[in-house]
């Protein structure tokens, strides 16, 4: 019985020295690969934050309205951002690097999950930013328009314009990674079957209100003769 | 350029008549109610005033659904009436064609313009179709000083009734005065007299499918012909009385049109006006005298309503261009107009001077957001003309204009703060505000 619990013992441990003679090398490897790509991201990331002025992509941020929308405050400089996005990238390139030292089925697979899903990831990233962007200027579109109508719930209006478009984005983005596809087609199958059954339970219930602004948006365009004519602002 | 801006008729016609000295332009889209006047006025101007010279009349129009084109062509003039002293060596033509491209004023001008240029006129005067109060004079003020004294830019000079002309008189005027240093007091009045040269500088531009095909295009031509340095002069026209009817556009449209292209110029000509100190007087031709104004009803609480709903739902679009001051007096004005009664409301005019400047810094600084800032001007506009109205209520006309001109003063002296800030980023404070004094809650403009 010892002598059976003697020889398991001495087999694992020489299994698990095999082991550690075959992969420890991988393992430091490794650890040496992603300690230098993580040196080369912090390097790069100094450099980049103290060199990279980056004064045209911070006006092409504020220009278009991207820099106010990805950071509230407005004060959102491509010289962090840039340096930011490089170091991750570096990071994660170097993370790959690392994993394929083993050379193994798993992390052969993983590599190879990663490389071919990382445009999809990126192509999805990019349809919700624009989503996202194109939901802010509809939105302030329609909240102008609103006000300027005196439409009584012009906010809300905005803000369902701006919900509409950034669902509309995720289920495209959705739709490229292959992701719950089904899912997000009924969601947004019911999303819009809901949103003309909101609008209409809102009309019934605020009839009279929406009458009276319908009224006097019209009255506005009809009683030239008692208000002022356009020609009276030129 | 291409030909494609005149039809094969207005090529014809060009070919039949050959040359011109004078042409008189009319826009006009289903104005047949009042049309045949201002062509017999035009009519009438060329045979008393300009007897010597080959005159023409082109109307430019829209696709009239009336008998607009009808009425030009038919219009009548009994010369007996004129008691001319000099019998005129040519008759004058009236040519009617529709213009092609976007609909609106500009395109109407830009064929006017294209004819004007291939007749080889020396001058060319336009004139708005739904004119009430035209004379034959008004030809004689606009043409004459280009073809006899060299002018290139006759701006008319009116009289008009203290609550019309609120665009002009809150926006457009004080902010031309100050950027070009020019007191052109109707710079989007609409009637206009042109030298050759000038209508070449105009027909050489590539923006005409902008803005400027619309209400645009009277501040559009008035400021290049001062920005590029023409030789300019007004003349004084009487009244200005307008067919009832309006134009087919909403308020915010045509702000976005006449504001959003003073500010696209501005961007344009950056170098010059950046370079203009205070303001200079513009000379004035004719005999000035006092008119009757139809009085203009105004809706004073609808304009207070409008800038309080405008303050409650556009903060997000006006923090875009605004700065964080003018940001909080706006509000307070809002919270003050809540409780108070309309007649109290009112907007300084350091606080409309910095509201104007920084929107016009914020649109060459934003360009995706250049439409939405534009319209979103239109319940501030609407408050700064509710409480020009409460200033100016027991008002006569020359104390109305020494207020108009206070506040251009305003737009000369702030001016520097808009130079320094131009199309930068948004500040926290546009302008320096007085410290309040101790002791004593801070005064909003309200």
């Amino acid at each position: 019985m010892i002598e059976t619990f003697r020889q398991v013992l001495e087999q694992s441990v020489a299994r698990l020295s095999a082991q550690a003679t075959m992969y420890l090398p991988s393992l430091f490897v490794a650890i040496v690969v992603f300690g230098v790509a993580w040196i080369a991201a912090l390097l790069v990331r100094w450099l980049l934050l103290h060199a990279f002025k980056g004064e045209r992509v911070d006006a092409f941020l504020r220009r278009t309205g991207i820099g106010t929308m990805l950071d509230h405050s407005g004060r959102l400089r491509a010289s962090p951002l840039m340096a930011h996005a490089i170091y991750y990238a570096i990071l994660l390139i170097g993370l790959l690097n690392a994993i394929s030292v083993f050379d193994t089925d798993i992390t052969r697979d993983i590599v190879d999950g990663v490389v071919h899903l990382l445009p999809k990831l990126l192509a999805a990233g990019a349809i919700i930013l624009g989503g996202i962007w194109l939901a802010q200027y509809l939105g302030r579109g329609a909240l102008v328009w609103a006000s300027n109508e005196g439409f009584p719930w012009a906010r809300r209006f905005c803000a369902f314009v701006r919900v509409v478009v950034v669902f509309v984005s995720i289920v495209v983005a959705a739709d490229v990674l292959n992701f719950a596809r089904t899912v997000f087609f009924s969601a947004f199958l019911i999303f819009s079957i809901g949103a003309v059954v909101a609008a209409c339970l809102v009309l019934a219930l605020n009839h009279r209100e929406v009458y009276r602004w319908f009224a006097s948006s019209r009255g506005r365009d009809a009683e030239t003769g008692s208000e002022r004519s356009l020609w009276h602002h030129l | 350029m291409s030909d494609d801006i005149l039809s094969p008729e207005a090529r014809q016609a060009i070919e039949k008549l050959g040359q011109a000295d004078i042409v008189i332009g009319i826009p006009s889209y289903n104005n047949g109610r009042t049309i045949g006047h201002v062509v017999r006025a035009a009519q009438a101007g060329l045979n008393k005033y300009f007897p010597e010279f080959r005159g023409v009349i082109i109307n430019s129009d829209g696709g009239s659904k009336d008998d607009t084109r009808r009425q030009v062509l038919e219009a009548q003039l009994d010369p007996a009436q004129l008691l001319l002293v000099e019998t005129p060596l040519h008759p004058v033509h009236r040519l009617s064609f529709p213009y092609h491209g976007i609909p609106g004023k500009g395109s109407a001008f830009r064929m006017i313009f294209r004819m004007a240029r291939d007749l080889g006129a020396k001058a060319c005067a336009v004139v708005d179709s739904d004119l009430r109060s035209i004379t034959p004079e008004w030809i004689d003020l606009l043409v004459r000083p280009v073809v006899h004294r060299g002018y290139d830019f006759v701006a008319p000079y009116y009289h008009r009734h203290k609550y019309d002309g609120t665009i002009t008189n809150s926006i457009v005027y004080p902010l031309t005065r100050a950027l070009y240093g020019q007191r052109i007091r109707q710079p989007i009045g609409g009637d206009f007299g042109l030298s050759g040269a000038v209508l070449e500088t105009y027909l050489a531009r590539k923006d005409w499918e902008t803005d400027v095909a619309r209400y645009g295009i009277d501040i559009w031509m008035t400021t290049i012909a001062v920005a590029r340095g023409f030789k300019v002069c007004q003349s004084f026209l009487g009244a200005k009385l307008h067919d009832a009817k309006d134009p087919g556009a909403d308020l915010s449209a045509m702000l976005q049109q006449v504001v959003g292209s003073v500010f696209a110029l501005m961007i344009e000509f950056r170098d010059v006006w950046m370079r203009v100190h205070g303001s200079r007087d513009v000379e004035l031709f004719g005999f000035r005298y006092d008119v009757g104004l139809d009085p203009i009803p105004v809706n004073l609480d609808r304009m207070v309503q409008a800038f309080v709903r405008g303050e409650a739902d556009l903060r997000e679009v006006w923090s875009m261009a605004l700065s964080d001051a003018t940001l909080r007096e706006l509000g307070a004005i809002a919270r003050a107009a809540r409780s108070a009664p309309a007649a109290a409301f009112r907007i300084s005019d350091e606080l409309w001077v910095s509201v104007i400047y920084e929107f016009a810094s914020a649109y060459a600084e934003l360009p995706t957001a250049r439409t939405h800032l534009v319209r979103s001007l239109t319940p501030l506009y609407l408050g700064r003309v509710a409480s020009f109205v409460n200033e100016t209520r027991d008002m006569n006309a020359a104390e109305v204009e020494e207020r108009i001109e206070q506040l251009c003063l305003a737009f000369e002296r702030l001016k520097p703060f808009l130079v320094e800030r131009w199309g930068g980023p948004r500040v926290d404070e546009f302008r320096p505000r007085p410290a309040p004094a101790a002791g004593k809650p801070q005064e909003v403009s309200s």
